[in-house]
Parts: structure tokens; C-alpha cells; sequence
């Protein structure tokens, strides 16, 4: 695999201060996690009120050029949110994402959806006068398909974690000095361990 | 389902994308009520348009929900993320039966106002402040006892 070359930057991130003392700490796991949802869910609804008004369910009667302008800030808001925390979170389980396939796929859908979203679809729902119904039901299908994706994998993430690991490699970046942060260890950290631990 | 791993994880994506659906539709109206968005927007418009794909993830996280529970149904019992959660859903439910029932049957009178009146703004914050307990309460559930991630 070619992600390889970007190891040292995965070395460093989950080395780092903020990887060290988001880890440490099973309360900053979880904020950093739910804040990162909560985000999400901003960006998906408005996006999503964005799309069915292209595909014509929706608010109807009002050009998707409304809604599109008035979401804006709330749509950019939660990316920018996402695009934080996100980063925060991987810096907490940098070695588990360096690992795992569907980060890797996350990653490369994220950035198509972004793409997207600033070129084409900005075009299509600032446009006056409105495309046509047939370009602007398949912008908004791939709109809806490329932030499904993303949302998607990085729910993959968390269920099929470091999925790449090779034998006998660490789970996760450990800080293994005297001052190791204690407290409940991560199930990751056990060598060989199954990446789902969810069993009942 | 317990022994199906994988139907296990399918289910949870689908309650995830079911709560997506709801408090991200849920989210818009109560921005509208407080006048943070869509302000140009009749909020009986935002409402009718919106309330189909709220009901619609409302079902489908209802569904997948009352299916995980019945996969772990003693170990949630126990867990008090979802204790609070369930009490947060049920207060939710209560704070938009009443605003249905009040604020909102007037809505002709301010329908066209870029910030509801305020009986209507208490209404969206506190469904906002609602929904967004209600997803860290649920993500907790994973943080909590029986749990490893």
C-alpha cells in the first residue's frame, strides 16, 4: 500500500500533544466524537433540504436558490466544524484510521463531496435562472450519494476499525513513556484483539 | 440479531441516518422559529415541507431503535445514557405536542414574521437544545458499562 508515505505524519499526529491528551482522556474522546455528529447532522439537513428542493419534494414553490442562500452559512458551518473535530478525532486514533480501509475511503469521498459541492453544485443553486429539472435531479442525487458516502464510511470506521493492520504491528500509536496516561485501557491497545469488541 | 454481527451494524447505520434525518429536518424548523434561517420563508412552509422527511426518519429510527433494544435490551436497561436519552425523546415529543397544540395554531398570525413570536422561540430552543442532548446521550450509550468503544 502506498499510504506508506504519509505514515510520519500518522506517527506525528498520534504522537502529538493534542492526540496524547485527547486520547488520555475517555470524556475528550467522546466530545470531540459527539460534537463531530452534531455537525454532521446540521450539514446533512441542510443539504439535504438543499437537494430535495433541486429533486422537487420540499419546500416547493421556492427556488432551491433560496434555500441554497439562506442555508449557506448553517451548510458551511458544519463543515467547518466537521473539518475540526474531525481532524481532532483522528489525531486521538490516528494509527486505527492509518489502519482502516473505509478511513482511506472516507477521505477520498470527503474530498469529491467538497469538490462537488464548491464547482458544480454551487453553480447549479445559484443559478438564475434555475437549470433544468433534469440537471438539477442528478446534481442533487450526486450531491445526496457523495455525503451519504462519507457519512457512511466514517461510521465504518468505528465498526470495522484497523481492518489493514499487518501482524504484529501496534494497534495504536501508545505513548509508552513513565508518564503514560493511565486509566481505562482502550481495547485497541491489546495486541491481536478483534476490531469489533461489541459482543454480546 | 445478536448473533448476526453484521445485521447488528447495518441497523445501528440505519438508526444513525434515521436520527440524522430527523434532528437535521427538526433542527431547520426550530432555527426558523428563532429566526436563524430560512427567515424569508413562511415557517408553515418550512413546517408542511419538512415534517414528511422528519416522520419518515422518525419511523425508520424508531424501527432500527426498538431493534437494537431488543439485541441488548438488559445491558441498555442498565445503561444511564439511555435512561436520560428516553426521558430527552419523551420531553422532545411533549415540548413539539405543545407546541402543535399552542403557538402553532395561531401560525397564520406570524407565519410571514422573519422571528416567531416568543412563545414559539422558547419552543424551537428548547427542541434544539433537546435534539442535540439527545444525540450525545445516544452516542454516550457506546461510552458507557457492557461497552468497549
Amino acid at each position: 500500500m502506498t499510504r506508506e508515505i504519509v505514515f510520519p505524519f500518522f506517527d506525528w499526529l498520534g504522537h502529538s500533544v493534542v492526540g496524547e491528551t485527547i486520547r488520555s482522556s475517555a470524556m475528550l474522546i467522546a466530545i470531540t466524537q459527539i460534537i463531530h455528529l452534531l455537525w454532521l447532522t446540521m450539514l446533512a439537513g441542510t443539504v439535504l433540504m438543499v437537494d430535495m428542493a433541486l429533486l422537487g419534494f420540499g419546500i416547493r414553490r421556492v427556488p432551491a436558490s433560496r434555500i441554497a442562500a439562506e442555508l449557506a452559512p448553517w451548510t458551511a458551518g458544519g463543515l467547518v466544524v466537521m473539518l475540526i473535530s474531525g481532524p481532532l478525532i483522528l489525531s486521538s486514533e490516528s494509527r486505527k484510521c492509518y489502519d482502516s480501509s473505509f478511513f482511506w475511503i472516507k477521505m477520498a469521498v470527503l474530498v469529491a463531496a467538497v469538490v462537488f459541492h464548491f464547482t458544480v453544485y454551487r453553480l447549479v443553486t445559484r443559478s438564475e435562472p434555475p437549470v433544468g429539472p433534469v440537471r438539477a435531479s442528478l446534481v442533487a442525487c450526486v450531491s445526496l450519494a457523495l455525503w451519504i458516502g462519507v457519512a457512511l464510511a466514517g461510521k465504518m470506521i468505528g465498526i470495522y476499525g484497523d481492518d489493514l493492520r499487518k501482524e504484529g504491528t501496534p494497534a495504536e500509536f501508545v505513548h509508552s513513556g513513565p508518564d503514560a496516561p493511565h486509566g481505562e485501557a482502550r481495547k485497541s491497545v491489546i495486541p491481536g484483539a478483534a476490531p469489533l469488541a461489541r459482543k454480546l | 440479531m445478536r448473533d448476526s454481527l453484521w445485521m447488528f451494524d447495518i441497523t445501528e447505520t440505519a438508526h444513525t441516518l434515521g436520527i440524522v434525518l430527523v434532528a437535521g429536518t427538526i433542527m431547520l424548523v426550530d432555527l426558523r422559529l428563532l429566526g436563524m434561517g430560512l427567515r424569508r420563508e413562511p415557517v408553515s412552509h418550512v413546517v408542511s415541507r419538512i415534517v414528511p422527511w422528519t416522520l419518515s426518519g422518525f419511523g425508520l429510527m424508531f424501527l432500527t431503535g426498538a431493534w437494537l433494544f431488543s439485541a441488548e435490551a438488559s445491558k441498555l436497561y442498565r445503561s444511564p445514557a439511555f435512561r436520560i436519552k428516553m426521558v430527552l425523546l419523551s420531553l422532545a415529543g411533549l415540548n413539539a405536542l405543545i407546541f402543535h397544540l399552542t403557538v402553532y395554531r395561531r401560525a397564520a398570525e406570524w407565519d410571514d414574521l422573519p422571528v416567531a413570536p416568543p412563545r414559539a422561540r422558547i419552543a424551537g430552543l428548547v427542541s434544539l437544545l433537546l435534539w442535540i442532548a439527545i444525540i450525545a446521550a445516544g452516542r454516550s450509550i457506546a461510552y458507557g458499562p457492557g461497552y468497549d468503544q
